[in-house]
């Protein structure tokens, strides 16, 4: 399983490197614009460095799908069938290598921010000012943690699953088309419509999910149904994928 | 040790493989002819679990072949199929990775032997140096069954000599080797069994050696009993 | 080697070994290669390299120790016998060739003669 990650991460390497790449230009943009009081470049690198957290993030899930495709409809797929792996293992490890890269970039995206934000409020606003922010941040975080002790966990599984559901529905699309289409033309946009039909149909499962005054209980429900249909999405795909995808 | 029973593969309206039935066992090495586009290629696919049949299924040691008799089958396509950022180290490393089986310091031998380097790329190969280097990797695999697709297309008389010669090093009484071709006259002398496949059917099997005892006859004979003609000759 | 296709590998094999023999590029006594190694130089089947030994050995040319291979007879008579045996194959296979094209054995004794003085 890990070998078979380390090979989806080997895939996805380059991308990365340039988001890195890109990243690093806006943080130099922003350093000058911060230490030689270059308003533009600020202006500039902060929005560079924003853009790259977000269109960055999007972009690696989305890639995920993209290889997925390749790895179905191009002769590379011996690569991956070729191996002793079973279709749910080489899946396993590409929605694991992807969650990961997901949450790393994301950590290292808000640690990057906080370390900027950081440094801007000391330059700009003086030693005095960025202690009394801080105190005055923490407060905040203080008032939040007393507000959300289990929301915070909450938020997090919400956002897990959601990209779950995302990606494994973005999977089995690909493998329905690959099946059927067996690597004909088209097969990268009857896989999107597949993907827009599957979220409709997830959509109207979790509408179905009954209704709760209590807006914690309402969020257990929704996660615990998506989860339910991640499981049988990923077993569906995982099955077409060993017993009817021809490659 | 693998058995082929009753295999269907249709594509679209046209019948790939039309109810074919053989066994091969070890010890043997076997020939799969047939012009191009006879079901040859399908056929051996579907034997890797790369294909699905529609009916009937390839069985290893009577189980349905799948990612458990990969480990003992390897199989080598005609296309490439390395990803684009690989060189041949690269190649050795990923089938170390998933193989068992998989000898690197064979396959070091092998490259050697083919006059290629681990530090070449993928992308770069000629045909030739790609078809030395699927062979080098595939042989390096210590399988039950070795399944090479057309290992000769392309490929110049040297490098044709020892490409036999590293089957012929893999030979082993409890080990068994289908080579498709659609050249016969290179396989003719190689070879335990010949499998004649035409248009999707199985046209027959023969040993080879007992045609010519019994029959004073060459495998090229049967081809052109077979299909009408000589096939495609080398030269 | 060139193989003709139509006749068994390991007959034209044997012959082979068996003129290298009479030529004495194989000793009486000298180890003949493994059978795999034998298929790999002739690049032909092993099987069919197994039955040119079994072959050889039912002819008295060759013996196997056990675990140790296969050796080519120290009995010079079975050579020299096997030297004559394949001389008068040659023989026959000329002479009725020569038959074919109504040559009688007398003319065609002359006929080498002939070629003989050039």
């Amino acid at each position: 399983m890990l070998k078979l990650m380390k090979y989806e991460f080997r895939k996805t390497m380059f991308s990365k490197a340039i988001l890195l790449i890109i990243t690093a230009i806006s943080e130099v943009v922003f350093l000058i614009g911060l230490f030689f009081n270059w308003g533009n470049g600020l202006g500039i690198g902060t929005l560079g460095l924003a853009m790259c957290a977000m269109i960055g993030i999007f972009y690696i899930g989305v890639e995920s799908l993209l290889v997925f495709h390749r790895d179905l409809n191009t002769k590379q797929s011996y690569m991956l069938f070729l191996t002793p792996k079973n279709s749910y293992q080489v899946l396993g490890a590409k929605v694991l290598e992807n969650g990961i890269s997901i949450f790393v970039t994301g950590l290292f995206f808000a640690a990057l921010a906080a370390l900027d934000a950081s440094l801007a409020i000391l330059y700009l606003g003086g030693l005095k000012e960025f202690l009394d922010m801080l105190g005055q941040l923490l407060t905040n975080i203080q008032v939040n943690i007393n507000i959300t002790p289990g929301s915070a966990f909450m938020m997090f599984m919400t956002v897990l699953t959601s990209w779950l559901l995302m990606v494994v529905m973005g999977y089995l699309a690909i493998i329905l088309s690959a099946t059927v289409l067996a690597g004909k033309r088209y097969s990268g946009i009857i896989s999107f419509v597949l993907y827009l039909i599957l979220g409709w149909a997830s959509g109207m499962i979790l509408d179905k999910l009954p209704v709760y005054g209590d807006e914690n209980m309402q969020l257990v429900v929704t996660i615990c149904g998506s989860l339910v249909i991640i499981a049988v999405m990923y077993a569906a795909a995982g099955w077409i994928m060993e017993r009817k995808l021809s490659v | 040790m693998l058995e082929c029973r009753e295999i269907t593969k249709i594509y679209g309206r046209k019948k790939a493989v039309d109810a074919v039935s053989f066994q091969i066992e070890p010890g043997r090495i076997y020939a799969m002819l047939g012009p191009n586009g006879s079901g040859k290629t399908t056929l051996m696919k579907m034997a890797a679990g790369l294909v699905k049949p529609n009916t009937g299924g390839f069985f290893y040691n009577n189980e349905p072949v799948g990612p458990k008799s990969r480990r003992e089958i390897a199989y080598m396509s005609t296309e490439p199929y390395f990803y684009a950022w690989m060189t041949a180290q690269d190649v050795g490393k990923y089938y170390e990775d998933f193989f068992e089986d998989f000898s690197m310091e064979q396959y070091q031998k092998l490259l050697q032997r083919m006059e290629l380097t681990p530090d070449m790329k993928t992308k770069s190969l000629s045909s030739g140096m790609m078809a030395k280097l699927k062979i080098a990797v595939t042989m390096a695999r210590d399988a039950k069954i070795y399944m090479l697709d057309e290992p000769l297309n392309g490929i110049d008389l040297l490098a044709r000599d020892e490409i036999m010669r590293s089957i012929l090093e893999a030979s082993d009484p409890d080990k068994a080797l289908i080579v498709s071709s659609h050249l016969v006259d290179e396989l003719e002398k190689v070879v335990d069994v010949a499998i004649f496949v035409k248009e999707g059917h199985l046209a027959g099997m023969y040993d080879v050696e007992e045609l010519r005892i019994r029959q004073g006859k060459s495998v090229a004979d049967v081809y052109r009993e077979i299909y009408g003609h000589g096939g495609e000759q080398t030269c | 080697m060139e193989f003709n296709p139509q006749v068994p590998i390991y007959l034209q094999v044997v012959t082979s070994i068996k003129r290298d023999i009479v030529i004495g590029q194989l000793k009486p006594g000298d180890k003949l290669p493994s059978v795999r190694d034998l298929a790999v130089s002739y690049t032909i089947n092993p099987n069919t390299a197994g039955r040119v030994y079994t072959e050889l050995e039912a002819e008295g040319i060759c013996f196997t120790r056990r675990g140790l291979g296969t050796f080519i007879t120290e009995d010079k008579e079975r050579v020299e016998q096997m030297k004559e045996e394949m001389a008068k194959e040659l023989t026959d296979h000329f002479l009725d060739g020569m038959k074919r094209l109504g040559i009688s054995p007398q003319e065609a004794i002359n006929i080498i003669k002939e070629r003989e003085k050039c």
